[in-house]
Protein backbone atom coordinates (compact mmCIF):
# COMPACT_ATOMS: atom_id res chain seq x y z
CA UNK A 1 0.00 0.00 0.00
CA UNK A 2 1.27 3.62 -0.63
CA UNK A 3 2.46 5.61 2.09
CA UNK A 4 0.89 8.75 2.33
CA UNK A 5 1.77 11.90 4.41
CA UNK A 6 0.51 15.46 4.90
CA UNK A 7 1.93 18.65 4.52
CA UNK A 8 0.93 22.72 4.02
CA UNK A 9 2.92 23.45 1.56
CA UNK A 10 4.79 21.46 -1.14
CA UNK A 11 7.93 23.08 -2.72
CA UNK A 12 9.43 21.70 -6.26
CA UNK A 13 12.80 22.51 -6.38
CA UNK A 14 15.57 22.92 -3.78
CA UNK A 15 17.84 25.66 -4.85
CA UNK A 16 18.17 29.15 -3.54
CA UNK A 17 14.42 29.94 -4.39
CA UNK A 18 13.11 27.06 -3.05
CA UNK A 19 14.67 27.29 -0.31
CA UNK A 20 14.17 30.95 0.79
CA UNK A 21 10.59 30.20 0.38
CA UNK A 22 10.45 27.46 2.58
CA UNK A 23 12.25 29.36 5.39
CA UNK A 24 9.38 32.17 5.00
CA UNK A 25 6.52 29.22 5.08
CA UNK A 26 8.73 27.38 7.86
CA UNK A 27 8.92 30.55 10.32
CA UNK A 28 5.17 31.11 10.07
CA UNK A 29 4.14 27.52 11.04
CA UNK A 30 3.63 26.16 7.66
CA UNK A 31 4.98 22.07 7.11
CA UNK A 32 6.79 22.36 4.18
CA UNK A 33 8.14 19.38 1.71
CA UNK A 34 10.69 20.52 -0.29
CA UNK A 35 11.33 18.01 -3.66
CA UNK A 36 14.51 17.76 -5.10
CA UNK A 37 15.17 15.92 -8.28
CA UNK A 38 19.21 16.38 -7.55
CA UNK A 39 21.25 14.46 -5.12
CA UNK A 40 21.51 17.64 -3.11
CA UNK A 41 19.62 20.87 -2.36
CA UNK A 42 21.58 23.93 -2.99
CA UNK A 43 20.59 24.20 -6.77
CA UNK A 44 22.97 25.91 -8.93
CA UNK A 45 24.27 29.07 -6.89
CA UNK A 46 26.01 26.39 -4.46
CA UNK A 47 28.43 25.78 -7.73
CA UNK A 48 29.08 29.24 -8.31
CA UNK A 49 32.30 31.06 -7.24
CA UNK A 50 31.59 34.24 -6.39
CA UNK A 51 27.58 36.63 -7.03
CA UNK A 52 27.86 39.82 -8.64
CA UNK A 53 28.29 42.69 -8.33
CA UNK A 54 29.49 42.59 -4.30
CA UNK A 55 31.71 39.65 -5.22
CA UNK A 56 30.47 37.85 -1.99
CA UNK A 57 31.39 34.30 -2.15
CA UNK A 58 28.63 32.04 -3.50
CA UNK A 59 28.98 29.22 -1.23
CA UNK A 60 29.14 31.45 1.89
CA UNK A 61 25.64 32.68 1.00
CA UNK A 62 23.86 29.37 0.21
CA UNK A 63 25.43 27.17 2.59
CA UNK A 64 24.14 28.54 5.68
CA UNK A 65 20.60 28.72 4.24
CA UNK A 66 20.58 25.57 2.67
CA UNK A 67 21.86 23.97 6.44
CA UNK A 68 19.17 26.32 7.76
CA UNK A 69 16.47 24.86 5.58
CA UNK A 70 17.77 21.44 6.54
CA UNK A 71 17.64 21.62 10.35
CA UNK A 72 14.23 23.65 10.25
CA UNK A 73 11.84 21.44 11.96
CA UNK A 74 8.83 22.25 10.03
CA UNK A 75 10.83 21.76 6.59
CA UNK A 76 11.52 17.96 5.55
CA UNK A 77 13.56 17.57 2.32
CA UNK A 78 13.81 14.60 -0.19
CA UNK A 79 17.04 14.88 -2.41
CA UNK A 80 17.29 12.42 -5.73
CA UNK A 81 13.09 12.73 -5.96
CA UNK A 82 10.58 13.87 -8.15
CA UNK A 83 6.62 15.01 -8.20
CA UNK A 84 4.38 13.35 -10.31
CA UNK A 85 0.16 13.38 -11.10
CA UNK A 86 0.02 17.14 -8.88
CA UNK A 87 -3.97 16.94 -8.87
CA UNK A 88 -6.01 19.85 -7.34
CA UNK A 89 -9.04 18.00 -5.83
CA UNK A 90 -10.58 21.07 -4.43
CA UNK A 91 -9.41 24.71 -3.14
CA UNK A 92 -6.74 24.40 -0.42
CA UNK A 93 -6.43 20.20 -1.33
CA UNK A 94 -3.81 19.29 -3.69
CA UNK A 95 -2.43 15.35 -4.05
CA UNK A 96 0.31 14.43 -5.93
CA UNK A 97 3.08 11.34 -6.14
CA UNK A 98 6.45 11.97 -4.83
CA UNK A 99 8.84 9.21 -6.40
CA UNK A 100 12.04 8.82 -4.37
CA UNK A 101 14.74 7.34 -6.25
CA UNK A 102 17.03 5.15 -4.31
CA UNK A 103 20.42 6.18 -3.64
CA UNK A 104 21.89 2.49 -2.60
CA UNK A 105 23.14 4.29 0.66
CA UNK A 106 21.27 4.51 3.57
CA UNK A 107 20.76 8.68 4.27
CA UNK A 108 20.70 8.03 7.99
CA UNK A 109 24.43 5.92 8.43
CA UNK A 110 26.40 7.65 5.90
CA UNK A 111 28.64 9.57 7.24
CA UNK A 112 29.96 11.07 3.92
CA UNK A 113 33.62 9.50 5.09
CA UNK A 114 34.25 9.07 1.39
CA UNK A 115 36.25 5.51 1.93
CA UNK A 116 33.59 3.77 -0.42
CA UNK A 117 35.12 6.23 -2.95
CA UNK A 118 38.92 4.88 -2.14
CA UNK A 119 37.80 1.57 -3.19
CA UNK A 120 35.60 1.85 -5.75
CA UNK A 121 37.09 1.04 -9.32
CA UNK A 122 35.09 2.93 -12.06
CA UNK A 123 35.31 6.59 -12.94
CA UNK A 124 33.56 8.15 -14.69
CA UNK A 125 32.75 11.84 -15.50
CA UNK A 126 32.02 13.97 -12.54
CA UNK A 127 28.81 15.88 -13.40
CA UNK A 128 29.35 18.14 -10.61
CA UNK A 129 32.28 19.43 -12.06
CA UNK A 130 30.80 19.62 -15.69
CA UNK A 131 32.98 16.92 -17.03
CA UNK A 132 36.38 18.59 -16.12
CA UNK A 133 37.38 15.75 -14.23
CA UNK A 134 36.20 12.15 -13.10
CA UNK A 135 34.18 10.99 -10.28
CA UNK A 136 33.66 7.18 -8.74
CA UNK A 137 30.18 5.10 -9.48
CA UNK A 138 29.76 5.66 -5.36
CA UNK A 139 30.41 9.52 -4.93
CA UNK A 140 29.51 12.48 -2.59
CA UNK A 141 28.33 14.54 -5.02
CA UNK A 142 30.34 17.51 -3.65
CA UNK A 143 32.47 18.68 -0.68
CA UNK A 144 29.69 20.89 0.49
CA UNK A 145 26.51 18.80 -0.57
CA UNK A 146 23.42 18.88 1.43
CA UNK A 147 22.83 16.00 2.53
CA UNK A 148 26.31 15.25 2.42
CA UNK A 149 25.48 11.98 1.73
CA UNK A 150 26.85 9.20 -0.90
CA UNK A 151 25.01 7.76 -3.60
CA UNK A 152 25.65 4.87 -6.32
CA UNK A 153 25.65 5.44 -9.90
CA UNK A 154 23.77 2.29 -10.40
CA UNK A 155 24.15 2.63 -14.32
CA UNK A 156 28.05 2.84 -13.67
CA UNK A 157 28.44 0.62 -11.06
CA UNK A 158 30.29 -2.67 -11.74
CA UNK A 159 28.94 -4.29 -8.66
CA UNK A 160 32.22 -5.59 -6.97
CA UNK A 161 30.54 -4.78 -3.56
CA UNK A 162 33.99 -3.05 -2.47
CA UNK A 163 32.09 0.04 -1.09
CA UNK A 164 29.78 -2.55 1.31
CA UNK A 165 32.86 -4.05 2.30
CA UNK A 166 34.82 -0.71 3.27
CA UNK A 167 31.95 1.08 4.89
CA UNK A 168 32.69 1.61 8.55
CA UNK A 169 28.83 2.38 8.92
CA UNK A 170 27.36 -0.34 7.17
CA UNK A 171 25.37 2.20 4.90
CA UNK A 172 25.41 0.81 1.90
CA UNK A 173 22.30 -1.39 1.00
CA UNK A 174 21.48 -2.60 -2.69
CA UNK A 175 18.26 -3.59 -1.41
CA UNK A 176 16.68 -0.38 -1.91
CA UNK A 177 14.12 0.50 -4.83
CA UNK A 178 12.19 3.79 -5.61
CA UNK A 179 9.55 4.60 -3.57
CA UNK A 180 5.82 6.45 -4.17
CA UNK A 181 4.70 8.15 -1.62
CA UNK A 182 1.00 9.74 -1.74
CA UNK A 183 1.36 13.63 -0.58
CA UNK A 184 -1.93 16.05 0.56
CA UNK A 185 -0.71 19.67 0.81
CA UNK A 186 -2.65 22.33 0.79
CA UNK A 187 -0.50 24.61 -1.65
CA UNK A 188 2.14 24.15 -4.60
CA UNK A 189 5.43 26.29 -5.21
CA UNK A 190 7.49 25.79 -8.39
CA UNK A 191 10.59 26.57 -7.70
CA UNK A 192 12.31 24.43 -10.56
CA UNK A 193 15.09 27.13 -11.53
CA UNK A 194 16.02 26.88 -15.37
CA UNK A 195 18.69 24.73 -17.25
CA UNK A 196 21.68 25.89 -19.46
CA UNK A 197 21.57 26.53 -23.23
CA UNK A 198 24.07 23.44 -24.68
CA UNK A 199 27.02 24.86 -26.87
CA UNK A 200 26.97 21.89 -29.18
CA UNK A 201 23.72 23.16 -30.51
CA UNK A 202 26.02 26.15 -32.32
CA UNK A 203 28.67 23.91 -34.41
CA UNK A 204 30.10 26.80 -35.48
CA UNK A 205 31.76 27.36 -31.64
CA UNK A 206 33.43 24.79 -31.86
CA UNK A 207 32.03 23.50 -28.34
CA UNK A 208 32.99 19.75 -27.65
CA UNK A 209 35.33 19.94 -30.85
CA UNK A 210 37.87 22.16 -29.58
CA UNK A 211 38.87 21.15 -25.96
CA UNK A 212 39.81 24.79 -25.23
CA UNK A 213 36.29 25.85 -25.56
CA UNK A 214 34.39 25.89 -22.17
CA UNK A 215 31.13 26.80 -21.03
CA UNK A 216 30.89 29.69 -18.22
CA UNK A 217 29.90 27.56 -15.95
CA UNK A 218 33.23 25.42 -16.44
CA UNK A 219 34.94 28.34 -15.70
CA UNK A 220 33.02 29.25 -12.96
CA UNK A 221 33.98 25.56 -11.51
CA UNK A 222 37.91 26.55 -12.25
CA UNK A 223 37.35 29.48 -9.87
CA UNK A 224 35.66 28.01 -7.12
CA UNK A 225 38.13 26.90 -4.28
CA UNK A 226 37.19 23.51 -5.01
CA UNK A 227 38.08 23.30 -8.65
CA UNK A 228 38.78 20.29 -10.95
CA UNK A 229 42.18 21.72 -11.59
CA UNK A 230 44.92 22.93 -9.41
CA UNK A 231 44.68 26.15 -11.41
CA UNK A 232 42.76 27.86 -13.83
CA UNK A 233 44.09 25.74 -16.88
CA UNK A 234 43.41 24.50 -20.13
CA UNK A 235 41.00 21.63 -20.74
CA UNK A 236 42.78 20.54 -23.57
CA UNK A 237 46.93 20.57 -22.36
CA UNK A 238 46.97 22.31 -19.01
CA UNK A 239 48.11 25.32 -20.10
CA UNK A 240 48.00 28.44 -18.13
CA UNK A 241 45.64 30.89 -20.19
CA UNK A 242 46.87 33.95 -21.00
CA UNK A 243 44.70 35.20 -24.25
CA UNK A 244 41.08 34.39 -22.92
CA UNK A 245 37.90 35.06 -24.87
CA UNK A 246 34.31 35.60 -23.67
CA UNK A 247 31.51 35.25 -26.17
CA UNK A 248 28.43 36.37 -25.12
CA UNK A 249 24.72 35.65 -25.90
CA UNK A 250 26.06 32.30 -27.14
CA UNK A 251 22.43 30.95 -26.83
CA UNK A 252 20.71 33.90 -25.83
CA UNK A 253 18.82 36.45 -27.98
CA UNK A 254 19.01 34.16 -31.49
CA UNK A 255 15.99 33.37 -32.70
CA UNK A 256 18.17 31.10 -34.82
CA UNK A 257 18.34 28.25 -31.92
CA UNK A 258 14.54 29.24 -30.33
CA UNK A 259 16.05 31.49 -27.88
CA UNK A 260 15.17 35.11 -29.08
CA UNK A 261 15.16 36.77 -25.48
CA UNK A 262 17.95 38.18 -22.94
CA UNK A 263 19.25 35.64 -20.24
CA UNK A 264 19.99 38.55 -17.93
CA UNK A 265 22.50 37.31 -16.05
CA UNK A 266 25.34 36.49 -18.51
CA UNK A 267 26.62 39.73 -18.93
CA UNK A 268 27.44 40.33 -15.72
CA UNK A 269 28.53 37.15 -14.88
CA UNK A 270 31.08 37.44 -17.32
CA UNK A 271 32.28 40.35 -16.11
CA UNK A 272 32.53 38.88 -12.62
CA UNK A 273 34.28 36.10 -13.81
CA UNK A 274 36.34 38.44 -15.82
CA UNK A 275 37.98 40.43 -12.66
CA UNK A 276 38.27 36.56 -11.11
CA UNK A 277 40.30 35.96 -13.37
CA UNK A 278 42.26 39.04 -13.48
CA UNK A 279 43.07 38.45 -9.98
CA UNK A 280 44.07 34.50 -10.58
CA UNK A 281 46.18 35.05 -13.66
CA UNK A 282 47.25 38.24 -13.18
CA UNK A 283 49.11 38.71 -16.37
CA UNK A 284 46.59 37.45 -18.70
CA UNK A 285 44.53 39.60 -21.36
CA UNK A 286 40.77 39.23 -21.28
CA UNK A 287 38.42 40.28 -23.97
CA UNK A 288 34.64 40.30 -23.52
CA UNK A 289 33.03 39.99 -27.02
CA UNK A 290 29.30 41.32 -26.80
CA UNK A 291 26.72 42.41 -28.82
CA UNK A 292 24.76 44.78 -25.78
CA UNK A 293 26.03 45.19 -22.14
CA UNK A 294 23.06 44.96 -20.04
CA UNK A 295 23.66 46.33 -16.45
CA UNK A 296 20.71 47.15 -15.21
CA UNK A 297 20.52 46.41 -11.59
CA UNK A 298 21.84 48.10 -8.24
CA UNK A 299 25.73 48.59 -8.82
CA UNK A 300 26.01 46.55 -12.55
CA UNK A 301 27.23 49.53 -14.43
CA UNK A 302 29.68 50.66 -11.68
CA UNK A 303 31.01 46.82 -11.92
CA UNK A 304 31.16 46.82 -15.12
CA UNK A 305 33.25 49.73 -15.14
CA UNK A 306 35.55 48.21 -13.09
CA UNK A 307 36.11 45.91 -15.29
CA UNK A 308 36.80 48.15 -17.36
CA UNK A 309 39.49 50.05 -15.24
CA UNK A 310 40.55 46.82 -14.49
CA UNK A 311 41.88 46.40 -18.13
CA UNK A 312 39.32 43.95 -19.24
CA UNK A 313 38.76 44.93 -23.29
CA UNK A 314 35.27 44.92 -24.67
CA UNK A 315 34.85 44.49 -28.31
CA UNK A 316 31.05 44.84 -29.53
CA UNK A 317 31.26 41.82 -32.03
CA UNK A 318 29.36 38.97 -33.16
CA UNK A 319 31.24 35.84 -33.21
CA UNK A 320 30.75 34.19 -36.98
CA UNK A 321 33.19 31.22 -35.97
CA UNK A 322 36.09 29.47 -33.89
CA UNK A 323 38.38 27.67 -35.30
CA UNK A 324 41.62 25.59 -33.62
CA UNK A 325 44.57 26.94 -34.85
CA UNK A 326 48.39 25.58 -33.50
CA UNK A 327 48.90 24.43 -29.83
CA UNK A 328 44.95 23.71 -29.44
CA UNK A 329 45.02 28.19 -29.78
CA UNK A 330 41.64 29.63 -31.39
CA UNK A 331 40.88 31.73 -33.84
CA UNK A 332 37.87 34.10 -33.42
CA UNK A 333 36.09 35.20 -37.02
CA UNK A 334 34.14 38.14 -35.82
CA UNK A 335 32.03 40.89 -37.45
CA UNK A 336 33.64 44.50 -35.81
CA UNK A 337 29.79 46.16 -34.99
CA UNK A 338 31.41 50.19 -34.71
CA UNK A 339 33.85 49.71 -37.24
CA UNK A 340 31.35 47.44 -39.69
CA UNK A 341 34.31 45.11 -40.76
CA UNK A 342 34.82 41.53 -40.23
CA UNK A 343 37.97 40.86 -37.98
CA UNK A 344 40.43 37.83 -37.06
CA UNK A 345 41.26 37.41 -33.29
CA UNK A 346 43.59 34.70 -31.57
CA UNK A 347 43.02 33.51 -28.37
CA UNK A 348 44.35 30.63 -26.44
CA UNK A 349 40.93 29.95 -24.55
CA UNK A 350 37.26 30.89 -25.16
CA UNK A 351 34.63 30.78 -22.45
CA UNK A 352 30.88 31.11 -23.86
CA UNK A 353 28.32 32.64 -21.71
CA UNK A 354 25.90 30.77 -22.41
CA UNK A 355 22.58 31.56 -21.96
CA UNK A 356 19.24 29.99 -19.87
CA UNK A 357 16.44 28.38 -20.65
CA UNK A 358 13.15 27.00 -19.10
CA UNK A 359 13.15 23.51 -17.46
CA UNK A 360 11.52 21.13 -20.06
CA UNK A 361 8.29 19.19 -17.98
CA UNK A 362 7.00 20.67 -15.21
CA UNK A 363 3.67 21.56 -16.75
CA UNK A 364 3.42 17.98 -16.85
CA UNK A 365 3.85 17.18 -13.03
CA UNK A 366 0.16 18.53 -13.33
CA UNK A 367 -3.26 16.83 -14.39
CA UNK A 368 -4.53 20.39 -14.11
CA UNK A 369 -3.93 22.70 -17.52
CA UNK A 370 -0.47 24.60 -15.68
CA UNK A 371 -0.01 27.44 -18.73
CA UNK A 372 3.48 28.39 -19.93
CA UNK A 373 4.37 31.80 -21.51
CA UNK A 374 5.82 31.33 -24.77
CA UNK A 375 9.53 31.34 -23.99
CA UNK A 376 8.20 27.94 -22.02
CA UNK A 377 8.61 29.86 -18.36
CA UNK A 378 5.48 29.50 -16.04
CA UNK A 379 2.65 31.87 -16.89
CA UNK A 380 2.21 34.47 -14.36
CA UNK A 381 -1.32 35.23 -14.40
CA UNK A 382 -0.78 38.85 -12.72
CA UNK A 383 2.53 39.75 -13.31
CA UNK A 384 2.41 43.01 -11.60
CA UNK A 385 0.00 42.68 -8.69
CA UNK A 386 0.49 39.17 -8.00
CA UNK A 387 4.18 37.78 -9.60
CA UNK A 388 3.88 34.02 -7.85
CA UNK A 389 0.26 33.80 -8.86
CA UNK A 390 -0.08 30.87 -11.68
CA UNK A 391 -2.87 29.74 -14.04
CA UNK A 392 -4.15 27.29 -11.40
CA UNK A 393 -5.15 28.95 -8.19
CA UNK A 394 -3.09 27.54 -4.95
CA UNK A 395 -0.47 27.28 -7.06
CA UNK A 396 2.64 29.37 -7.04
CA UNK A 397 6.02 30.17 -9.05
CA UNK A 398 9.52 31.79 -7.39
CA UNK A 399 12.62 32.28 -9.04
CA UNK A 400 13.66 31.54 -12.61
CA UNK A 401 10.59 29.55 -13.16
CA UNK A 402 9.06 32.08 -14.08
CA UNK A 403 11.82 33.67 -16.42
CA UNK A 404 15.43 34.61 -16.48
CA UNK A 405 16.71 36.49 -13.25
CA UNK A 406 19.85 36.89 -11.07
CA UNK A 407 20.11 35.74 -7.58
CA UNK A 408 18.66 39.05 -5.11
CA UNK A 409 15.77 39.06 -7.88
CA UNK A 410 15.22 35.20 -7.79
CA UNK A 411 15.61 35.69 -3.43
CA UNK A 412 12.87 38.92 -3.90
CA UNK A 413 10.61 36.48 -6.08
CA UNK A 414 10.27 33.40 -3.57
CA UNK A 415 9.57 35.94 -1.02
CA UNK A 416 6.67 37.47 -2.90
CA UNK A 417 6.07 33.54 -3.65
CA UNK A 418 5.95 32.95 0.46
CA UNK A 419 4.09 36.20 1.18
CA UNK A 420 1.50 35.18 -1.57
CA UNK A 421 1.25 31.55 -0.24
CA UNK A 422 0.81 32.81 3.47
CA UNK A 423 -2.36 34.54 2.52
CA UNK A 424 -3.88 32.22 0.29
CA UNK A 425 -3.10 29.62 3.10
CA UNK A 426 -4.92 31.91 5.71
CA UNK A 427 -7.80 32.25 4.01
CA UNK A 428 -8.78 28.63 5.09
CA UNK A 429 -7.14 29.00 8.97
CA UNK B 1 22.89 -7.80 8.07
CA UNK B 2 24.61 -9.72 5.22
CA UNK B 3 26.19 -8.20 2.07
CA UNK B 4 23.32 -6.42 -0.12
CA UNK B 5 25.72 -6.96 -3.25
CA UNK B 6 24.12 -10.14 -3.81
CA UNK B 7 20.69 -8.79 -4.37
CA UNK B 8 21.96 -6.31 -7.15
CA UNK B 9 23.51 -8.43 -8.99
CA UNK B 10 20.41 -10.96 -9.22
CA UNK B 11 18.53 -8.10 -10.98
CA UNK B 12 20.97 -6.23 -12.75
CA UNK B 13 24.30 -7.43 -15.03
CA UNK B 14 27.53 -5.28 -15.24
CA UNK B 15 27.48 -3.45 -18.42
CA UNK B 16 30.59 -3.89 -21.30
CA UNK B 17 30.99 -0.47 -21.36
CA UNK B 18 31.39 -0.49 -17.71
CA UNK B 19 34.11 -3.15 -17.35
CA UNK B 20 35.84 -1.87 -20.66
CA UNK B 21 36.06 1.72 -18.73
CA UNK B 22 37.81 -0.03 -15.74
CA UNK B 23 39.92 -1.36 -17.97
CA UNK B 24 41.15 1.68 -19.75
CA UNK B 25 40.84 3.59 -16.78
CA UNK B 26 43.43 1.41 -14.95
CA UNK B 27 45.87 1.21 -17.64
CA UNK B 28 45.84 5.05 -18.34
CA UNK B 29 46.81 5.50 -14.35
CA UNK B 30 49.37 2.71 -14.56
CA UNK B 31 51.37 4.47 -17.37
CA UNK B 32 50.44 7.93 -16.35
CA UNK B 33 52.07 7.16 -12.71
CA UNK B 34 54.93 5.47 -14.17
CA UNK B 35 55.80 8.16 -16.25
CA UNK B 36 56.79 10.41 -13.13
CA UNK B 37 58.31 8.07 -11.43
CA UNK B 38 61.68 9.09 -11.42
CA UNK B 39 61.35 13.04 -11.94
CA UNK B 40 58.45 15.42 -12.23
CA UNK B 41 56.30 15.97 -15.47
CA UNK B 42 54.05 18.42 -17.08
CA UNK B 43 51.22 16.98 -18.80
CA UNK B 44 52.82 17.62 -22.47
CA UNK B 45 55.67 15.95 -21.67
CA UNK B 46 53.41 12.93 -20.32
CA UNK B 47 51.52 13.37 -23.33
CA UNK B 48 54.61 12.95 -25.78
CA UNK B 49 56.60 9.86 -23.81
CA UNK B 50 52.84 8.18 -24.06
CA UNK B 51 51.96 9.35 -27.35
CA UNK B 52 48.86 10.17 -26.04
CA UNK B 53 46.54 13.20 -26.84
CA UNK B 54 47.20 16.09 -24.47
CA UNK B 55 43.24 16.45 -23.67
CA UNK B 56 43.39 12.45 -22.71
CA UNK B 57 46.53 13.03 -20.35
CA UNK B 58 44.72 15.94 -18.82
CA UNK B 59 41.92 14.40 -17.93
CA UNK B 60 42.64 11.15 -16.54
CA UNK B 61 45.83 13.22 -14.56
CA UNK B 62 43.25 16.13 -13.02
CA UNK B 63 41.39 13.33 -11.77
CA UNK B 64 44.29 11.43 -10.16
CA UNK B 65 45.12 14.63 -8.68
CA UNK B 66 41.51 14.50 -7.19
CA UNK B 67 41.98 10.92 -5.82
CA UNK B 68 44.98 11.89 -4.32
CA UNK B 69 47.49 9.43 -6.69
CA UNK B 70 49.89 13.71 -8.06
CA UNK B 71 50.29 16.43 -5.98
CA UNK B 72 51.85 20.02 -8.05
CA UNK B 73 55.24 20.60 -8.34
CA UNK B 74 55.97 23.83 -9.81
CA UNK B 75 55.97 26.19 -12.59
CA UNK B 76 58.19 25.80 -15.95
CA UNK B 77 60.38 28.19 -16.64
CA UNK B 78 58.10 29.46 -18.98
CA UNK B 79 54.98 30.33 -16.24
CA UNK B 80 52.97 28.07 -18.66
CA UNK B 81 52.40 24.73 -17.55
CA UNK B 82 52.79 22.82 -14.09
CA UNK B 83 54.81 19.72 -13.16
CA UNK B 84 53.59 17.23 -11.43
CA UNK B 85 54.66 14.22 -9.06
CA UNK B 86 54.12 11.20 -7.31
CA UNK B 87 52.41 11.87 -3.73
CA UNK B 88 54.68 10.76 -1.37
Amino acid sequence: MIKSEEYDVLVIGGGISGAEASINLANQGFKVLIVEKDLSVGGKMIHLSKVFPTLDCSACITTPKISQTARHPNITIYTYSQVNDIEKKSEHNFQAIVTRYPRYVKEEDCTGCQICEEKCPVVVNDQYQYDLVGRKAVYVPFSIANPRVAAIDIENCSFCGACEKACPSEAIDFSQEKIDIQINVKSVVIATGFRLFDPLLIPRYGFGKYKNVITAMQMERQLVPTRPFNHVLRPKDGKMPDKIAYVLCAGSRDETIGNPICSQVCCMYSVKQAQLLMGALPLADITIYYLNIRSFGKGFNEFYQQAKDMGVNFIKGKIGKITETDNGNLLLRYEDIIEGVVKEAKHDLVVLSVGILANQGISSMFKDTLELDPFNYIKQSDELANPAKTTIRGVYVAGTASGPMDIPDSILSAGAASAEIAGYLRLRR
Amino acid sequence: MGKTIDIIKQKRKVSESVKQNIKDFNAMKKKILATMEIEHKSIPQIAEELQLPLDVVTYHLMTLQKFGFIEVSELDDMDEYYFYNLKK
